[in-house]
């Protein structure tokens, strides 16, 4: 192959005749442009159709001389090398020969292109501009369209008409002369009218507006001042309280009251009424108020319209509940129950004051479905009781209004109707709901006018204020009876536990009377060894008992001796002098009434008791 | 409790009475006769015995020495107080003072001699009489009590001589101070009060419980050291202070004994020594229970009170000795010095009971007399 490559560039050679050096074409390409051999310039010079006539004659060699090689070389000879090589030489030229037709060819083909090309470009050129004209074209005639529809907003305003026009205006608007005949003046000058008017329409205007809001600053000044008096009213009815409390008028706190107590059911409002009543007529110790939330008092009477709605709303969320979850039976029942015992919000709150200073508290509720009244209570007393075991019950609420009429515990509901009610929900007695509802006490439902006849059952009760005034004020003086004797056995108990007695009897009772040996357990433990004052107790049951024997045959003096002996413990623990270093009331107020405390050297308390005048001395 | 039951014979009523009353006795006071050998006591029924000691002290004593010689009811109300003249016996109890010879009472003769009754301000109750005072340069007794005043009879003539006032509340104790002459009292409202006797009027006001002791105990100052230095050697030492009040057991001064240089009071407030001129707590006698007799003698300090024992202090607040008596509490001590008898010199101490102990040592009890 490498003779073939060879040869080819050798034709390149031999072709580019008269060119020094191929090579250097762009070199030279400058300085030699005449003498360059172009064939660009060649192809315009020939005829295609002459060359392609020659493409095909050369073709037709080739193939001819290909035949005759083909030819030679299978017949062989020596000979047959040469005439090979000189067909070869020959098919070489055609070989160049097609090769210029081809590059020609191609150059032909560049050339129409180029033309084409540059044709096109001008047409597209041309065809850009009438594009760029027809645009513009449009465009104009798009704002000429527009100018021609523009309309003024001068056309869009009511003018005033034009015979009202040239009678408002001013003839130095109006210019009838220049407007009569040229409308745009004529519209210029209506304008001009209209400017003016609009002017001195808003001068008009701010005035208005400022005057407004002159107005409007009066008003709120007017309005703080008012505003301002509401509570200065307040204050001076705050004020006048002391002056009605002065003068034992409290009109304000009463007119409240009776402002709430409107919101009482039937018996807490008899209660209410005839309690108030009496502590105004009898006694004064008692005080009445009423606790509890007035709005929840008022939601129990809400309008139908309102529930009906919440119940289409709570239908929705019921369904939905249902849903999630069932509530067991029992949860059910236990709702129900709740329903059944609930109270009314408001209760009616009575203190009764006694002498010593201590207080009852009743708290009368009204159970709304069972229709009974019940009460719960709460002593409290001046000084702060400390408690012995032995008397721990006496006071608490539970028990201390118990039986305060015979036979009335306050554990059963008074009302027959309650038993079917209880039936249904399961309740076998309200005993077990007693100590959270309080005690449905028969005096209770008195006092609030409820009466339950014993025998039949009734649908309705009626509440009944005379049925109250007459019990009232028994039960009041048994209450205050009641607490007083409490609070006093209460002392006694308090008192005796700390005293233990030791008895002897010798079988000659009462005409040998008995020995009591005292020990007193109360701030240390104090015998006749270590305190004068026991000994001189003892002596005063021991020694003195002859005054203590009672009428003959004198059988009562051991009882003699003990109630003489709970009267010294009662002196000696009044009259035991109170530390001072130790802060608080005294454990036991004194109330007997002793000349002198301490006699003697050896300090002795008064134990004899002087009977009529009521005073305790020393012996 | 249980002697009535440990008789063996049925008691008649009056003998259950008598036992129940001797039960229930409390001995206020004693007073040693002129000639030293007999003993008068009264109780809180009102009645004086007489024993002799002269007999209970000798070889031969028998159960009945110790019994009362003789009884008889004084008064009406207890006797507090009793003090011996030369010749007489003085008791007073319930608002009265009574005298009787004592010639005649050893006889038996049982008869007062007079009585007298201090003018008392209030009539609603008669106030008692708790200390007696013989006041033996002026032939003054000092009566005072329950009306919170010292009265001053005169005893040639049995006039009332002044009265004075300043105590708040009753009078329970009163102490001669032989120098100045003064006489300090002591009562209920917790002052012990200095009355000049010449002049009658108040010296001064010491409130025991206001006050505390600012010196320790155990340093105790050499003996020899005259009064005053002594105090002030106290007052230097260094100070963890003891108070003398005990709230819990009141401020009343049941007992009170002087030297003319130092006092002790105790009652409420601890049994406390202190200095008269300077008018400070000098020792705190550490005692618990309320002192109800106190007295000086050589130098110790005796005192009795609730509990057993007759307590000998030493000047410097150490305890000496405790002697138990047989009464739970004692309200009485007699040192009987009087140098007619001295083979009866002894100490008697009563109190909650129906006995008298005697101590014919100070160590221990000789033997008590009872009612």
């Amino acid at each position: 192959m490498s003779s073939e490559s060879s040869k080819k560039r050798k034709p390149k050679v031999i072709r580019s005749d008269g060119a020094p050096a191929e090579g250097k074409r762009t070199r030279s390409d400058t300085e030699q442009e005449g003498k360059y051999y172009s064939e660009e310039a060649e192809v315009d010079l020939r005829d295609p159709g002459r060359d392609y006539e020659l493409y095909k004659y050369t073709c037709q060699e080739l193939q001819r001389l290909m035949a005759e090689i083909q030819d030679l070389k299978s017949r062989g000879g020596k000979d047959a090398a040469v005439e090979i090589e000189d067909r070869r030489i020959q098919s070489c030229v055609h070989f160049m020969t097609l090769k210029k037709l081809n590059r020609l060819a191609h150059i032909r083909l560049k050339k129409g292109r180029d033309q084409t090309h540059e044709a096109k470009q001008k047409v597209d050129a041309y065809h850009l501009q009438l594009q760029n004209l027809l645009y513009e074209v449009m465009h104009l005639q798009k704002e000429i369209t527009k100018c021609l529809e523009f309309k003024s907003k001068h056309e869009e305003i009511d003018l005033v008409s034009l015979e009202e026009f040239y009678k408002e205006a001013p003839p130095d608007i109006s210019k009838a002369e220049v407007t009569m005949g040229d409308p745009h003046q004529q519209t210029l000058a209506r304008l001009d009218w209209e400017l003016e008017q609009r002017k001195r329409l808003a001068e008009k205007y701010r005035e208005c507006l400022s005057n407004k809001e002159k107005i409007l600053k009066e008003i709120e000044v007017k309005k703080e001042y008012l505003s301002s008096l509401q509570p200065r009213l307040n204050s001076i009815m705050q004020a006048s309280l002391p002056v009605q409390e002065y003068l034992f008028m409290p009109f304000d706190q009463a007119h409240k009251q009776y402002e709430t107590a409107r919101h009482l059911p039937p018996p807490l409002y008899v209660l209410f009424v005839q309690a108030t009543a009496y502590g105004q007529a009898c006694d004064k110790m008692l005080s009445v108020a009423i606790e509890g939330s007035v709005d929840e008092a008022k939601a129990l009477f809400k309008p139908p319209e309102d529930s009906q709605d919440d119940e289409s709303d709570s239908d929705a969320e019921e369904e939905q509940t249902t849903k999630r979850r069932r509530p067991t039976l029992g949860v059910q029942l236990d709702d129900k129950r709740k329903e059944m015992l609930k109270r009314h919000p408001l209760s009616v709150l009575l203190d009764l004051k006694c002498k010593d200073d201590s207080v009852l508290h009743l708290t009368f509720y009204y159970l709304m479905n069972l229709n009974i009244m019940t009460v719960k209570a709460r002593v409290t007393t001046a000084t702060e009781l400390i408690t012995p075991i032995s008397a721990g019950d006496l006071l608490s609420p539970d028990s201390v209004l118990s039986c305060l009429y015979p036979g009335d515990h306050g554990k059963k509901t008074p009302n027959p109707a309650n038993q079917y009610q209880f039936d249904k929900v399961g309740i076998l007695t309200l005993r077990d709901y007693v100590l959270d509802l309080g005690h449905p006490y028969l005096w209770v439902q008195k006092l609030g006018g409820l009466h339950f006849p014993k025998e039949q059952p009734q649908h309705t009760v009626i509440t009944d204020h005379s049925l109250s005034a007459s019990h009232m004020e028994t039960t009041m003086k048994l209450l205050k009876t009641r607490v007083q004797s409490r609070l006093a056995l209460h002392k006694q108990f308090a008192s005796l536990a700390k005293l233990q007695a030791a008895v002897v009897l010798n079988p000659g009772y009462s005409s040998i009377p008995p020995i009591f040996q005292l020990c007193l357990n109360w701030k240390g433990e104090k015998t006749n060894n270590n305190d004068d004052n026991i000994r001189a107790m003892e002596s005063e049951v021991n020694v003195c008992y002859k005054e203590l024997c009672g009428p003959r045959p004198g059988h009562q003096l051991l009882t003699n001796q003990l109630q003489r002996l709970c009267v010294l413990l009662d002196v000696y623990l009044e009259t035991e002098s109170h530390d001072d270093s130790v802060e608080g009331p005294k454990e036991f107020p004194q109330e007997k009434m002793c000349l002198r405390l301490f006699r003697g050297p050896s300090r002795i308390k008064p134990f004899k008791y002087n009977h009529p005048q009521g005073f305790f001395s020393h012996r | 409790m249980e002697r009535a039951a440990q008789q063996a014979v049925p008691l008649g009523q009056m003998e259950v009475f008598q036992a129940l009353q001797r039960l229930h006795m409390t001995i206020f006071s004693q007073s040693v006769s002129p000639c030293g050998k007999f003993l008068a006591a009264g109780n809180n029924y009102g009645q004086i015995a007489i024993f002799s000691l002269s007999a209970a002290l000798s070889s031969e004593a028998k159960e009945e020495s110790k019994k009362p010689m003789v009884t008889f009811q004084a008064h009406d109300g207890p006797v507090y107080s009793m003090v011996s003249t030369d010749r007489h016996l003085l008791s007073a109890g319930d608002g009265e003072v009574k005298a009787w010879l004592w010639a005649e009472i050893l006889k038996k003769g049982c008869k007062e001699l007079w009585r007298r009754q201090p003018p008392y301000r209030t009539s609603l109750e008669v106030p008692e009489i708790n200390a007696l005072l013989l006041v033996p340069k002026e032939n003054l007794l000092i009566l005072a009590g329950g009306d919170c005043q010292l009265h001053a009879m005169d005893l040639e003539t049995g006039t009332f001589m002044w009265a004075l006032r300043g105590h708040t509340d009753y009078i329970h104790c009163l102490a001669l101070r032989e120098r100045s002459p003064e006489v300090l009292s002591g009562g209920e409202d917790g002052a012990v009060r200095l009355w000049d006797l010449r002049t009658a009027k108040e010296v001064q006001t010491i409130e025991v419980y206001k006050h505390e002791v600012r010196a320790h105990p155990t340093l105790c100052p050499p003996f020899f050291l005259p009064g005053h230095l002594r105090c002030l050697h106290l007052l230097l030492c260094s100070p963890p202070s003891q108070e003398c009040s005990r709230p819990h057991n009141g401020r009343w001064i049941g007992c009170l004994a002087t030297d003319s240089d130092w006092m002790v009071c105790g009652g409420g407030p601890a049994l406390t020594l202190w200095h008269l001129r300077s008018s400070t707590p000098t020792t705190v006698f550490p005692m618990r229970a309320p002192q109800k007799h106190v007295t000086f003698y050589q130098d110790l300090i005796l005192s009795a009170g609730q509990g057993r024992c007759v307590n000998q202090w030493q000047l410097s607040g150490e305890l000496k000795a405790q002697v138990p008596g047989s009464s739970p509490g004692l309200l009485s001590l007699s040192l009987n010095q009087q140098p007619a008898a001295p083979e009866c010199k002894v100490l008697t101490a009563a109190g909650n009971s129906c006995r008298v102990d005697v101590f014919t040592n100070l160590g221990y009890r000789a033997f008590s007399l009872s009612f």
